[in-house]
């Protein structure tokens, strides 16, 4: 635990150094206080709504009431319900700080394409580019990669899309190694929403969507994230500066475009699975 | 988790303890389907059998060869299209091949691309790139070596070509459109452009199929040998309704005669010599053949018509004489080598002409003929 809060702090003088650089105008004093339009774009305002409130995303709201999470809880599974323990199978170890740094995860597009509803998850931006706060992203992609876990460990079908053509062929490879789905093709608009005509009969449909990114070829948002929150499915997605966060249960502010940053996201996400499976084969749950 | 295809296989008798909706909702269909394809195999095979002796055969030994000759003889038919006429096939060949169970008990699907719609299809596209990817490796690795790509193995792609959408589809058991298609093709031939491609020559050859090189009905007899040991050959030319029968003699006089007659004395128009002049200046010493000819006529096996719409009965010169030269040319085929053959088919000389008398219609005068138009 020590050498992980040394390997943070180093991560994090790394990145407090990178904000210094920032030039004052644009280095934001509080987080919600962030205006995207530079000294250039001062004649239009963007009209933000404020990130606090009831505009904001799930991500701003706490992700659960504290009552029913039980922080001083033993990891010994005969004592403690996995669902009240904060981190019952350690995803928090799969990653640090430099890890994300280094695979460029903190890095947004232009300030142009910037969705006002990412706003709330940036640092701000350096000449143009918009920058996430890895702080934020590491916190929410623990709670990602724990509800994937969880998802797992009580033998939920989980799918993955992708729709960014250097990707897909490495995220269905993914889906394959730890024996989950993927789709990473043209989205028939009915695959959920009117599967049983589609399938030819009743099919169970996934229990939770891992989007890689949530974005189509096309740069409109991903039918899946419409289509699994009509039928009640839950979402991990990496939000992208330029995405739409709101209908996403678990964003992760973050880059989806860099082949390193989607390999970190394949390789955290496969070995999150990985765990749930092995404590499921352990405990035989039904 | 199974990445293979999918195999028509049995239906699970006893669903587990936790079977999911889906799993039920599949089972019901399937014992659906097995019952009906049961009912149809029952009722087909003694079909059969009722067939068999209706034509006054073994119940036995009947053959679907027997079944098909046996449904054209019950019911003839004028249909010009092959596939609307009537026949007699077995089940599984008549209706589509279903996929067999996709998931498992708790419904959780056994193929990793289930949820694409066309899991056999996009599995094929991914193993594609895996293989481009290795290429790509075993490339960068002969590089750091000094290795060179085998020439002599290089893919040779002629004589074959992809699969057409239809079979492709019906190798993977799922419909493609013709986008997805598109983009399979391309991807394809991505990757026998690779330099390395020969070492998945197994994979590419699969989704590829083999042209006809030449026409098996077109192979050219051999010549017969009479009493005295001169070649001849003996073939049937048919034009419109006209049937003639040659033989040609090989180290012949060049006399020529049609039913017994000379050559001259048959052809008293134009319209006959003209088809015969074409065959000789083809074959250049036609003065060492001596041919002999029949003419005839065929009859019509459906309705015939009122007198004046019937045909000739020993129809036109000039049907005969295109008769006599499709014939005439079969024959001398045998004969001259191959670059003549190549010469006398580009000719036209060996195609049977399958131009018939176009049928009258009624409100016409003939086929096409309308009858007189008045303003008022």
């Amino acid at each position: 635990m020590d050498e992980l809060k040394n390997d943070n702090q180093h991560a994090m003088s790394l990145y407090r150094s990178a904000v210094r650089l920032l030039p004052a105008c644009l280095r934001v004093t509080s987080r919600r206080a962030l205006v995207t339009s530079s000294a250039r774009t001062k004649d239009h305002d963007l009209h933000l709504p404020t990130p606090a409130g009831p505009l904001g995303t799930w991500a701003t709201l706490k992700p659960r009431p504290e009552k029913y999470v039980d922080t001083e809880a033993d990891i010994d599974p005969s004592v403690t319900d996995p669902l009240r323990h904060p981190d019952y199978f350690g995803v928090r170890q799969l990653f640090t700080m430099s890890d994300l740094f280094d695979a460029r995860v903190h890095l947004g597009h232009r300030e142009g394409s910037l969705n006002p509803y990412m706003a709330e998850f940036l640092l701000g931006s350096r000449l143009g580019h918009c920058v996430f706060d890895l702080e934020r992203t590491a916190q929410l992609l623990r709670d990602a990669l724990n509800f994937t876990t969880h998802i797992a460990y009580r033998g939920g079908i989980i799918m993955f899309v992708c729709r960014s053509p250097q990707h897909v062929h490495m995220v269905e490879r993914t889906a394959m190694e730890c024996g989950e789905f993927s789709h990473c093709r043209h989205w028939p608009p009915g695959v959920f929403t009117d599967s049983t005509a589609l399938f030819g009969g009743v099919t169970r449909l996934p229990d939770l969507l891992v989007l890689l990114n949530t974005l189509d070829t096309v740069l409109e948002q991903h039918g899946a994230v419409k289509h699994a929150a009509k039928m009640l499915i839950p979402t991990v997605g990496v939000v992208d500066s330029n995405c739409d966060p709101r209908l996403v249960t678990y964003p992760v502010p973050g880059n989806d475009d860099s082949t390193t940053a989607v390999r970190l996201y394949c390789k955290l996400f496969s070995e999150a699975i990985r765990r749930g499976k092995a404590e499921r084969e352990k405990s035989a749950v039904v | 988790m199974s990445l293979g295809r999918e195999q028509a296989g049995q239906v699970q008798q006893r669903p587990a303890k936790n079977t999911s909706k889906a799993m039920m909702a599949y089972l019901e269909r399937a014992t659906k389907h097995e019952e009906f394809m049961r009912k149809q195999v029952h009722e087909f095979e003694i079909g059969k059998r009722h067939l068999a002796n209706m034509m006054g055969e073994d119940p036995e030994h009947f053959t679907q060869e027997d079944v098909d000759r046996a449904i054209e003889y019950l019911f003839p038919t004028g249909i010009f299209d092959k596939k609307a006429r009537p026949k007699m096939r077995h089940p599984t060949e008549v209706f589509p091949q279903q996929k067999a169970a996709q998931f498992d008990a708790t419904g959780r699907p056994f193929h990793t691309l289930f949820y694409t719609l066309k899991p056999n299809f996009y599995m094929t596209l991914y193993e594609l790139v895996e293989k481009m990817n290795q290429l790509d490796r075993l490339q960068a690795k002969n590089d750091a070596l000094g290795k060179l790509p085998d020439i002599t193995q290089k893919l040779s792609l002629l004589g074959s070509e992809w699969l057409d959408i239809e079979e492709l589809g019906k190798m993977l058991v799922e419909t493609l459109k013709e986008p997805q298609y598109q983009e399979f093709v391309r991807a394809m031939n991505r990757l026998v452009e690779h330099p390395l491609a020969y070492h998945h020559k197994d994979f590419i050859f699969k989704y590829r199929k083999m042209l006809r090189v030449s026409n098996e009905t077109d192979t050219v007899p051999e010549l017969l040998f009479d009493s005295a040991g001169r070649p001849y050959m003996e073939a049937t030319g048919y034009r419109k309704r006209a049937v003639a029968r040659a033989v040609v003699h090989g180290r012949g006089s060049g006399r020529v005669t049609v039913n017994g007659l000379p050559l001259v004395h048959y052809c008293h128009r134009d319209g006959g010599r003209s088809g015969n002049q074409d065959v000789a200046q083809y074959d250049g010493p036609t003065q060492r053949y001596h041919g002999k000819r029949r003419r005839g006529h065929r009859k019509r096996t459906s309705f015939v018509p009122e007198p004046w719409k019937r045909p000739h009965p020993v129809q036109a010169p000039s049907s005969q004489a295109g008769a006599v030269r499709h014939a005439v040319s079969l024959a001398l085929r045998s004969f001259v080598d191959k670059e003549m053959q190549e010469t006398m088919r580009l000719a036209g000389l060996l195609t049977r002409d399958v131009r018939e008398r176009e049928r009258y219609k009624p409100g016409k005068k003939g086929s096409r003929k309308g009858r007189t138009w008045k303003k008022r």
